[in-house]
């Protein structure tokens, strides 16, 4: 391999990894905060054992996000020096508040966790909330950075030279905004369906008990919320993408040719470097995309080959994210009309089951392939159109070694988190157990080693 | 003081804090892999409940110089990242196996497979990162790597492979490991204080030895480094350092407790202090300054701006959480973590 697919293919691999457990760094403080909230109001119990039970869990998989963002920010040096140095000084203001908005989100999550038994259920609860802006906000700050990636804004390049840097500009560049809102939308539907999909799986399996089945309402609550705002989001997305990244949008859509009227193709296959046979809508893109049967969309032919990104994998990805959207939308609707039939006796059905058990899976699929649209559609530029990828990357050899190095540490780490959770329904099933047992809490009885 | 001087002043806090905080951590996963004795498993989960609550939080001082580094010094940031990959790549794997492991070891049951599992990889990466981190400051100090600007033009090898970026990289492990025993003392009684006083004093005198001998490699491995340590303020804190650190040795050889923390991370801080001292105004000794690496006055200037709107909500934060299980000091000095554990 050399240095610049190794470069890439660990920052994909870091990113991937990444990218599982930011939606639950970001939802489950959301989640938390609703669970804990209704307790208080309603003075049932059960709600703040719900809760309480999620809570070592939350701790592990923050503890994973957390280390895993630090490889992050490490390889934007480590792999795209160039490109830092070019683009740090514009663009690391966000960053830098991104690191104050985590570092508070961490010091907030430590006090929830460790403060079951320490502070009033109420001063408890109160910590949720710093927890939660916290979360949403250093998404919306790495986003806003990534978003100036696909929008540069805030500079300007006077003889190859970068001059008048306005980091406050390049911050709030034309895509913050609905990028930031996608991606802290997609953290909450997200979370709500994992959530969601644990419970029905143990309910599918006969082992969840009353907590279980209310443990499915609570996050499917925040799914149902989420997902069609999320899709309302998507279109805003796709929109401002079709005005201000056509190149972009054209792979999204593979529209090979600039067209007046252009249909909407779904799915394909991936032949050479083109989509072949998807699904035509007539008139569809353009409407979609300018809210105009006959609108011209550029193809991508309006550029030379070497500035295209590539065409089959964005729009797979594309339609792979938007269909996850929709069968979520489905299952969200399925589960509260099903449940409104039958309100007090509603039990919930084995298709049901499955079909939400599904849902959780179909996040991480809509979340990852999201990203992938974003980045891969983005190519070869890494600042559309100011910077390619290849100018970006390290002069470095052996980068290939590091990227063997971390796959073989990241499927330790999962494997490690596979055997570390498949214990946690035991001890979340109780239903009649002490609401308070040392397990629920952050940590656990003390070890002898 | 200029816009640089003031970034690289907070670059510099950075890394005093991220010293005293995670080092501490790691010093832990150093004891950890070093526990012997009648009482290894009480020293272990002494540190474990020590570490537990504050390690993530710890852990962020370090983003937080990392990304002054690259807002204030991208080029920096690009040239240190690109001339110690090695090094800092070893950091990284580091950090990565030490937090998992650590997460596994704290959220599974007690005794399980997996706890048992994660014991090593924890304390081994916890020697491995403070010591690559060590490397990387004795190799920025040391005059090895050549760079222009952003570009590198020494070796994949240059700089972190000297003597003198070598026993940095011992000095950052004998500071965790004197922190860590530092901050047990008045967290346990008994047997198992006795075991960390031992612990922090053979570190204390080890630091004062290595530190010590790090002036005269200094002068024969990193020439230019050794020249700043003859300017007074340089002078000063050094023996100011030397002071405090013979006070921490005092105060520990003569069974105190309260104070032994505060001092030993006086101690810590001063070592820091005198490095960055000498090495101002270099971020690369010899060839980048503060000023060569920062970035546009405006971003700066901003970045300075930004900087207290996000202590104002940061401080009293860490002042809640460092409150709130400060008390578990207290909390356990009724019920020492030195007694056996019950059997559940």
């Amino acid at each position: 391999m050399n240095t610049l697919l190794s470069a890439r293919a660990l920052m994909g691999l870091s990113l991937a990894f990444h990218t599982v457990f930011t939606p639950l760094g970001i939802g489950m403080p959301l989640l938390l905060l609703l669970a804990e909230g209704v307790g208080l109001k309603t003075g049932d119990p059960r709600y703040r054992r719900l809760a309480r039970s999620w809570t070592p869990v939350v701790g592990l998989l923050f503890a994973v996000g957390a280390v895993s963002g630090t490889v992050i920010s490490f390889e934007l040096g480590l792999l795209w020096p160039k490109f830092m140095a070019y683009a740090g000084g514009i663009i690391g203001m966000p960053f830098s508040l991104e690191g104050f908005a985590f570092f508070t989100e961490a010091i907030f999550l430590a006090i929830y966790i460790y403060g079951w038994d320490r502070l009033s259920p109420l001063a408890h609860w109160l910590c949720s909330i710093p927890l939660s802006i916290s979360a949403a906000i250093s998404a919306v700050f790495v986003i806003a950075a990534n978003a100036w990636m696909n929008e540069p804004a805030g500079f300007k390049l006077v003889d190859g030279k970068v001059t008048d840097v306005n980091p406050w500009a390049a911050m709030f560049n034309r895509a913050w905004f609905h990028e930031a809102l996608h991606g802290t939308l997609a953290s909450y539907v997200t979370t709500g369906f994992a959530v969601a999909a644990v419970y029905a799986f143990l309910i599918y399996r006969g082992r969840g008990g009353k907590q279980a089945h209310l443990g499915l309402k609570v996050a499917m609550a925040m799914a149902a919320i989420a997902i069609p705002l999320q899709i309302v989001s998507g279109d805003l997305s796709a929109r401002a993408v079709a005005t201000d990244q056509p190149i972009k949008f054209a792979a999204m859509e593979a529209q090979q040719t600039t067209q007046a009227g252009a249909p909407l193709r779904i799915g394909g296959l991936p032949l050479g470097s083109e989509t072949k046979y998807p699904v035509e809508i007539p008139k569809g893109l353009s409407l979609l995309g300018f809210g105009n049967v006959n609108a011209t969309v550029t193809g991508l032919d309006s550029v030379p080959p070497a500035d295209r990104p590539n065409e089959p994998m964005t729009h797979l990805s594309f339609d792979m994210m938007v269909g996850s959207g929709f069968a979520m939308l489905f299952i969200g609707a399925w589960f509260w009309w099903s449940w409104w039939r039958r309100r007090a006796s509603f039990v919930p059905g084995r298709w049901l089951l499955r079909a939400v058990a599904a849902g959780g899976v179909l996040g991480f699929v809509a979340i990852e392939a999201g990203w992938f649209v974003t980045e891969l559609g983005r190519q070869p530029w890494l600042v559309h159109g100011y910077f390619r990828t290849s100018q970006g990357v390290t002069d470095r050899g052996g980068i290939e070694v590091f990227f063997a190095l971390f796959t073989l540490l990241y499927i330790v780490i999962s494997a490690g988190l596979v055997a570390a959770l498949i214990r946690w329904p035991r001890q979340a099933d109780d239903d009649d157990g002490p609401p308070t047992s040392a397990r629920s809490e952050g940590r656990v009885d003390p070890h002898v080693s | 003081m200029s816009l640089e001087q003031g970034a690289g002043a907070v670059a510099v806090a950075a890394i005093v804090m991220y010293t005293i905080f995670a080092g501490a951590d790691f010093g832990g996963g150093i004891w950890t892999l070093l526990a012997w004795g009648p009482r290894k498993g009480e020293q272990r989960n002494a540190l474990e409940r020590a570490i537990g609550p504050v390690w993530e939080t710890n852990h962020v001082w370090l983003i937080l110089l990392v990304v002054t580094l690259f807002v204030a010094f991208p080029a920096a940031y690009a040239a240190i990242f690109t001339a110690l990959y090695v090094p800092l790549f070893i950091a990284l794997l580091g950090i990565v196996a030490r937090g998992a492991a650590f997460a596994f070891r704290h959220y599974s049951t007690s005794g399980s497979g997996l706890a048992r599992l994660s014991l090593r990889p924890f304390s081994v990466a916890s020697v491995l990162t403070p010591f690559a981190f060590g490397v990387t400051i004795g190799a920025v100090t040391g005059g090895h790597i050549r760079v222009d600007g952003a570009n590198v033009a020494s070796g994949a090898f240059a700089g972190w492979l000297e003597p003198f970026s070598l026993l940095c990289g011992l000095i950052g492990l004998l500071l965790c490991a004197l922190l860590a025993a530092a901050y047990m003392i008045p967290r346990t009684d008994g047997d198992l204080q006795r075991d960390f006083r031992r612990r922090a004093i053979a570190s204390s005198l080890a630091l004062g030895v290595v530190t010590t001998a790090a002036i005269p490699i200094a002068h024969w491995n990193a020439r230019a480094f050794a020249d700043e340590l003859t300017i007074g303020s340089v002078l000063a804190v050094m023996a100011a350092t030397a002071c405090v650190g013979l006070a921490t040795l005092v105060l520990l050889s003569r069974g105190h407790s309260t104070w032994v923390p505060v001092f030993a991370a006086a101690t810590a801080a001063g070592v820091v202090l005198s490095w960055a001292l000498a090495q101002s105004p270099h971020l690369i000794t010899p060839g980048l300054t503060l000023q060569q690496a920062a970035a546009p006055d405006f971003t700066v200037k901003s970045f300075l701006i930004a900087l207290p709107f996000g202590s104002a909500i940061l401080v009293p934060s860490l002042v809640l959480l460092y409150f709130t299980f400060s008390r578990d000091v207290f909390h356990d000095a009724e019920t020492p973590v030195g007694e056996p554990p019950a059997k559940p």
